[in-house]
C-alpha cells in the first residue's frame, strides 16, 4: 500500500502552499519524511536512473561502481556484451561484495563466505551447500536460481547506462521526450567516447537544490562573475530554458555565446568586471564542435542526472543524495575518443571552470550551502519561483524559473503533495 | 636546510630548496596569493588532482594550470570573481624529500594536511595527500618546473579554493 500522501514529519500534515508551482515550501528540503519518500517514489520508483558511461566498461567483466539514490550497485558488462546492473549486496549475509571502483573480473565472490556469482548476477556456487562428509549443508529445498544478486532492469542509449528499481513502463526515449532526446542525442549521437578523469565533492544541502540550479539561467548571468566577464555566459545573449512537454521533469539551458559587447543593463550590474582580461586566454579558448547555434546546453534528467556542455567542457554531474540535507555530486569528464590532441587539451584546461575547484561551480556549491542554511532559518517559509510567470512551460529568453517550476510540477505529482 | 636522502646533493643545493620551500609555504599560509605564481618557471605545471585520477592516468584534475599566467588567473579569479563563505584553510606540510637529480631537474615529494575552518565551526581536516616536485633552476632562481598535489581522497568536502 503506497503511504499516505502529504503526510511528513510524524505529526504535520504537509500541505503545498495553495499559490502552486510558483513557490516551493522549505520542508521539502529538511523533512526527513520527505526524504523517505523521495527515495520510495523517485529513486526506487519508476525512474531511469543514470548509472554511468558504456566506455567506461568497453569489455565483458568490466565493471564501474554506482550508486543510485541510497542503494550501491555495480554495472558491469556480461559474456553476451550486455550490461548488467546489480546491487552490490551478496544474497546470503548481505556484504559488499565488489569493494573497488572500477576493474575486470570473471565473477563476483563475496569474501566473507564465498558465494560466487556469474557476470549477470546469477549465483553459481555455495561452498559446502551440500555440507562436509554428510553433515551441514543447505536445506534441501534451497535453489541457486532463487539467491542471484538482485537485478536491475537496465537500458542504454548511445553509450549513456541508465537502470531502474522499478522498470518504468516507457523506453528512455519517451521517458526523454522528443524535445529532450534531440538535445541528449546532440552530445550523445554514438561518436565513441572517452573518460578523462573524475571528481567528487560532498555538498551540505539538499539534493533537489543541484537540480534547481542547473535549471535556472537567471543566477547564471548574476552570480558567476567569472562567465560574465568573460563573456561565456550573459543574460543579454540568445538563449532560451526548455522543459519537455509531457511532465516538465527534465530541462535544458540554452545560450549562445557571441562576441557582441554586453548591453547597458548587464555592463551596469555590480559584479560585471570589464577591466578584467585573462593573462593566459588558453584557460577558455572555446572551440565550436557542435552543429546549431547554441554554445552552451545543460541538460536536466530527472530525477539524478546533469549533462554538462559548456562550450568544450563536458561532464555528467551525477547526483547521489544521502539524507535531506547532504548529497554528493559526482562528476564524470570526458571527450570523445577521436578527439585531436589539442581538443583533448582544451577540455581538460577548460574543466578549471567546473567540479570541486572550478572557477565558475564553487560558486554554485558555496551558494547551496548557503541556500541550505537559509533554509534551516524557516522551514515553515516558502521560496518564491515566480520570475517570468507562475506556470510550467518553454521561455527564450533567461529571466525566468520556469524550469525550476517544470521540475516542481513533476515532482509534486510523484509525491502527491 | 632539507635533510639528506640517499641523493647526492651538496649542502649548498639543499639549502637552496629548503628557501624555495619555505619561500613557497610562507606565501601561500600567509594568505599572499599574489606572490604564488613567482615560484614558477614561465611554462611551469600546476595540478591537484585526485589519487583515483592519478594513479589510474586519467588526466582530469580539479585544477589544471599549466603556466605561471594561468596561475595569475586562478589567483584573480578567488581575489575577484569567487563566491564563497568565509574560511581559513590551514596548511601542514611535511618535510620535502629530495628524490632525484635528473639532468638539470630535481625530483621532490612533499605530503601535505589541510584543515578547514569555517566561521563559527570547528576545525576539520580537509583534505591530505603529497605533493611530487620537479624543480629546476631558471637564471640562478630554483622554480618549481611541476608540481603536482595529489590528494588522497577523491571525495572533496564542498569546495577546493586555495592553492595547496
Amino acid at each position: 500500500m503506497a503511504p499516505m500522501d502529504g503526510l511528513g514529519g510524524g505529526t504535520a500534515i504537509r500541505r503545498w502552499p495553495q499559490e502552486g508551482i510558483g513557490r516551493i515550501p522549505n520542508w521539502v528540503y529538511t523533512d526527513p519524511a520527505i526524504f523517505a519518500q523521495e527515495l520510495e517514489r523517485i529513486f526506487d520508483g519508476p525512474s531511469w536512473l543514470y548509472t554511468c558511461l558504456e566506455a567506461e566498461i568497453p569489455n565483458p567483466g568490466d565493471f564501474k561502481r554506482s550508486r543510485l539514490g541510497t542503494r550501491e550497485v555495480v554495472a558491469v558488462r556480461g559474456e553476451d556484451g550486455a550490461v548488467h546492473v546489480l546491487v552490490n549486496r551478496c544474497a546470503h549475509r548481505s556484504m559488499q561484495v565488489c569493494s573497488a571502483n572500477r576493474g575486470h573480473v570473471k565473477e563476483f565472490m563475496c569474501p566473507y563466505h564465498q558465494w560466487t556469482y556469474s557476470l549477470d548476477g546469477k549465483l553459481m556456487g555455495v561452498p559446502f551447500r551440500r555440507g562436509l562428509k554428510g553433515q551441514g549443508g543447505m536445506p534441501a529445498d534451497f535453489r541457486l536460481e532463487d539467491r542471484g544478486l538482485e537485478s536491475l532492469a537496465v537500458t542504454t542509449r548511445n553509450g549513456v547506462v541508465f537502470a531502474s528499481f522499478d522498470a518504468p513502463n516507457e523506453t528512455i526515449e519517451t521517458y526523454l521526450g522528443p524535445k529532450m532526446l534531440g538535445y541528449f542525442d546532440r552530445v550523445f549521437s554514438g561518436r565513441p567516447l572517452e573518460v578523462l578523469g573524475y571528481w567528487r565533492q560532498r555538498i551540505p544541502s539538499n539534493w533537489k537544490l543541484m537540480m534547481e540550479n542547473i535549471k535556472d539561467p537567471y543566477h547564471a548571468g548574476l552570480l558567476h562573475v567569472f562567465l560574465i566577464t568573460f563573456g561565456l555566459f550573459r543574460l543579454d545573449q540568445k538563449s532560451s530554458t526548455e522543459i519537455d512537454d509531457e511532465t516538465g521533469r527534465h530541462g535544458v539551458l540554452v545560450s549562445r555565446r557571441d562576441d557582441t559587447q554586453a548591453t547597458n543593463e548587464v555592463a551596469q550590474l555590480p559584479q560585471f568586471r570589464d577591466k578584467l582580461t585573462l593573462a593566459d586566454p588558453r584557460l577558455i579558448d572555446p572551440v565550436r564542435e557542435f552543429p546549431g547555434e547554441p554554445t552552451v546546453v545543460m541538460q536536466t534528467i530527472w530525477p539524478n542526472l546533469i549533462v554538462q556542455q559548456q562550450s568544450n567542457a563536458m561532464a555528467m554531474r551525477q547526483i547521489v543524495p544521502f539524507d535531506a540535507g547532504n548529497f554528493d555530486l559526482v562528476w564524470t569528464v570526458f571527450g570523445y575518443a577521436d578527439d585531436a590532441p589539442e581538443m583533448r587539451e582544451r577540455r581538460l584546461r577548460q574543466a578549471n571552470l567546473f567540479g570541486p575547484a572550478g572557477l565558475v561551480s564553487i560558486d554554485d556549491s558555496e551558494a547551496m550551502l548557503l541556500s541550505q542554511s537559509g533554509i534551516a532559518a524557516g522551514e515553515d517559509r516558502d521560496c518564491i519561483v515566480e520570475m517570468d510567470g507562475r506556470e510550467a512551460r518553454d521561455s527564450h529568453h533567461m529571466i525566468t524559473e520556469c524550469g525550476i517550476r517544470g521540475f516542481y510540477q513533476h515532482y509534486r505529482t510523484v509525491m502527491g503533495l | 636546510m632539507i635533510g639528506s636522502t640517499g641523493v647526492a646533493a651538496s649542502s649548498e643545493l639543499r639549502q637552496r630548496l629548503a628557501d624555495l620551500y619555505a619561500g613557497y609555504d610562507s606565501a601561500l599560509d600567509e594568505g599572499e596569493y599574489e606572490r604564488w605564481p613567482d615560484f614558477f618557471v614561465e611554462a611551469g605545471i600546476y595540478k591537484i588532482t585526485p589519487r583515483e585520477n592519478y594513479d589510474a592516468g586519467l588526466p582530469v584534475a580539479m585544477v589544471y594550470c599549466e603556466s605561471r599566467a594561468m596561475l595569475a588567473d586562478r589567483v584573480v579569479a578567488i581575489r575577484e570573481t569567487t563566491l564563497y563563505a568565509p574560511r581559513i584553510i590551514r596548511r601542514v606540510m611535511g618535510a620535502p624529500s629530495l628524490l632525484a637529480i635528473e639532468g638539470p631537474e630535481l625530483r621532490l615529494a612533499q605530503s601535505f594536511a589541510l584543515f578547514e575552518t569555517m566561521l563559527n565551526e570547528t576545525s576539520t581536516v580537509f583534505l591530505c595527500g603529497r605533493c611530487y616536485d620537479r624543480v629546476a633552476d631558471d637564471a640562478g632562481t630554483l622554480r618549481f618546473a611541476e608540481r603536482i598535489c595529489v590528494t588522497d581522497a577523491t571525495n572533496i568536502p564542498l569546495s577546493l579554493i586555495f592553492p595547496i
